[in-house]
């Protein structure tokens, strides 16, 4: 007993030794890699934490630092309100009209990528002839750069003499643009997705139709969801797509930004613009987040599910940390 | 011995399915009793078996047709059409610009246009560096997240800090690389001779191709960490450690597990960077204040200053050839639509 016993703790002795030297090794390497992470972090946010901030700069305010103050909100008012009196030329309700434009438009090609994405990629589940053919078509949305597809879709429409909008060619171009993620989105999430339980619903007697509402819609909620978000806010951020079709009264955000721009009259209110419609993109992400953890509590389900659903998938579950079993043994 | 899994860990494989398979005898004899019992259901259910599978072709196609029409009507129709006025005489005054004449004057006339093709060459070197930099530099962010990161929770959230830039539109990133940062009054120049690091402003860091190229390393370089970082976390821990147990050292465990496992990232990553880069008018616009071409600003003033379409057409169907090149070279280096 006594000597089982002492072999019993040398051994748990060694485990400890070979984990600490194992844990001493990997967090090396660990802090190496997250100050360098750190560091990128810093340089992917920097430009934007600098234009924030000289977005609150005062009446003198100019494009580049020093900050000239004293701290204020005027710009922010400027693109805002179009009352308030302004010693500069406020651009406060063509900024409005491309505000209300921009969203009705990315709402609108948010629901048409989520459905379209959805349905191609149901397509692909079944394999069909010609089904190389077509993935490459939608590779080639993702990669077709935008401005070409813009020019692209006015010679043909200028050539059909249709008449050319917001509405008609930069929705169109843009869903082009999201369904090849809002595709990727999918696929990955069918990949994951395991299709004995369509069979078992079978199964069970239900219909095509009955497996599909009831099954197979509310297990790929989260990739149409996330679906609809990528057609949401690029169109949302899009210029390259619409500036061939630049109509004052429908011009969207982007354009205006742009308008802003390269008409060279540019103030901190372009700052406070970009900051503005940077705040509504991440606002965007963060809805998506709550709604993904929402749905999670609401199923019961522990929280690696969902990652699943969205295709983040079987890599961050085995990357789990193992149970606190180790230390005990 | 060390690694030896925990029973309550969830394993990376899906549930078993073969469990099930140990039927009772007596169990079989009774569903095929009770199969014998009832004909109708079994042949009804063959039926329905048959025209499930006859409806299956008119299903794939029910549900491919609304986004083929659509990928049809908006992609494939307006470059289609690229194609066709690259081919058609340039006439001042016409409807659109052209005339339906074929020709190849278009195509010539670039094709001995020096400005054009350095242009093309400005390019293609910027969406070269900008691969090689966004692989190197990216690679690191995608490894640290994806192997080091201990919990899933502060995986996520570090992925989505790294990622929420991207639902920026590139424009305002553009703008805001330029004016507060870069230029002769920007922000790094005030810092860099502030700390002493350079006595004069340095005029090189704005509206210049070192600004353009550094700027598509930061634009860009989350559409090569996103695909490597799904790659990476498919690495199975526990084979690294095996590795590692098994005596391979760090550079040979790199090489033999995560390399392999990487490598679609990488070539995903490099497409998109590549193409985006090369194809890219409005970042280019902006952050070289207008005075730095790329194949894009090109195309822009042949449509918007000359409102010569056909060149135009011409020089981006030059441009898309470039590009496809470009990515099937790339694709050469993995099988893609097997990884997938």
């Amino acid at each position: 007993m006594a000597v089982e016993t002492v072999t019993a703790k040398s051994a748990g002795r060694a485990k400890a030794q070979a984990k600490a030297v194992r844990e001493r090794r990997v967090d090396w390497a660990k802090w190496g890699l997250g100050g360098y992470f750190l560091l990128f972090i810093v340089f992917l946010y920097a430009p934007m934490i600098l234009m924030g901030i000289l977005s609150f700069q005062g009446i003198q305010g100019a494009l580049t630092w020093p900050f000239r103050g004293p701290i204020s909100t005027i710009w922010w008012e400027s693109i805002v309100d179009p009352d308030k009196p302004n010693p500069f030329i406020s651009h406060a309700t063509e900024i409005r009209t491309a505000g209300q434009n921009s969203l009705w438009l990315s709402l609108a090609a948010g629901a048409i990528v989520a459905v379209l994405s959805f349905t191609l990629s149901m397509a692909f589940r079944r394999r069909f002839r010609g089904d190389g053919l077509a993935f490459y078509v939608i590779m080639l949305a993702l990669m077709t750069p935008g401005y070409l597809l813009a020019l692209g879709t006015q010679l043909f429409w200028s050539y059909m003499e249709q008449s050319t909008s917001i509405w008609r060619t930069v929705l169109g171009a843009n869903v082009v643009w999201g369904i090849a993620f809002g595709f990727l989105v999918m696929v990955s999430v069918w990949n994951r997705y395991d299709e004995h339980i369509e069979e078992a619903a079978r199964d069970l007697g239900a219909d095509a139709k009955r497996t599909f509402r009831e099954v197979t819609l509310p297990l790929v909620w989260t990739g149409l969801f996330g679906a609809f978000l990528f057609g949401f806010t690029l169109t949302w951020n899009d210029y390259d797509r619409s500036v061939l079709f630049q109509e004052r009264s429908t011009d969207t955000l982007p354009l205006t930004i742009g308008g802003l721009t390269f008409t060279g009259a540019i103030r901190p209110d372009l700052y406070a613009l970009g900051t503005a419609t940077t705040l509504v993109s991440m606002l965007a992400i963060v809805l998506m987040l709550v709604a993904v953890a929402v749905r999670a509590r609401f199923r019961g389900a522990p929280v690696y599910r969902v990652e699943e659903e969205l295709g983040l998938g079987e890599g961050l579950r085995v990357s789990r940390r193992a149970p606190a079993g180790e230390e005990a043994g | 011995m060390s690694s030896s899994s925990n029973p309550e860990r969830p394993g990376p494989e899906r549930g078993g399915g073969g469990s099930g398979a140990q039927l009772d005898l007596g169990e079989v004899e009774q569903a095929e009793a009770f199969l014998a019992e009832q004909p109708p259901t079994v042949e009804k259910a063959l039926g329905e078996g048959t025209v499930g599978l006859r409806k299956s072709a008119w299903g794939t196609l029910a549900w491919a047709t609304p986004g083929a029409a659509w990928l049809g009507f908006f992609l494939l129709a307006p470059l289609t059409f690229i194609v066709l006025v690259s081919f058609w005489t340039y006439e001042q005054g016409a409807k659109s610009g052209f005339r339906v004449e074929w020709t190849l004057s278009n195509y010539s006339s670039i094709l001995h246009d020096s400005v054009y093709w350095n242009n093309m060459l400005t390019s293609f070197q910027t969406s070269l560096i900008a691969v090689a930099a966004c692989l190197v530099f990216g690679f690191p962010v995608a490894y640290f997240l994806a192997l080091k990161v201990q919990t899933l929770k502060w995986q996520i959230g570090l992925f989505i800090l790294a990622l929420a830039p991207f639902w920026t539109s590139f424009l305002t990133r553009s703008i805001a690389w330029t004016f507060p940062l870069m230029g002769r009054e920007g922000a790094l120049n005030k810092a860099l001779t502030s700390l002493g690091i350079v006595d004069e402003p340095i005029a090189a860091l704005g509206c210049s191709t070192l600004s353009v190229r550094l700027a598509m390393v930061q634009l860009y370089i989350l559409f090569m960490i996103t695909p490597l970082f799904f790659t990476l976390s498919q690495v199975d821990r526990s084979a690294l450690e095996a590795a590692r147990d098994l005596g391979g050292n760090w550079l040979r465990t790199f090489k033999e597990v995560i390399l392999p496992q990487a490598a679609p990232g990488a070539v995903i990553g490099s497409i998109f960077v590549f193409v985006l880069t090369m194809g890219d008018y409005s970042t280019t616009r902006v952050i070289g204040c207008n005075k730095i071409a790329s194949v894009g600003t090109i195309v822009n003033s042949n449509v918007e200053l000359a409102v010569n379409y056909p060149r135009g057409a011409a020089s981006a169907v030059l441009l898309v050839l470039a590009l496809i090149a470009g990515v099937f070279v790339i694709t050469r280096f993995s099988n893609l639509r097997e990884e997938l």
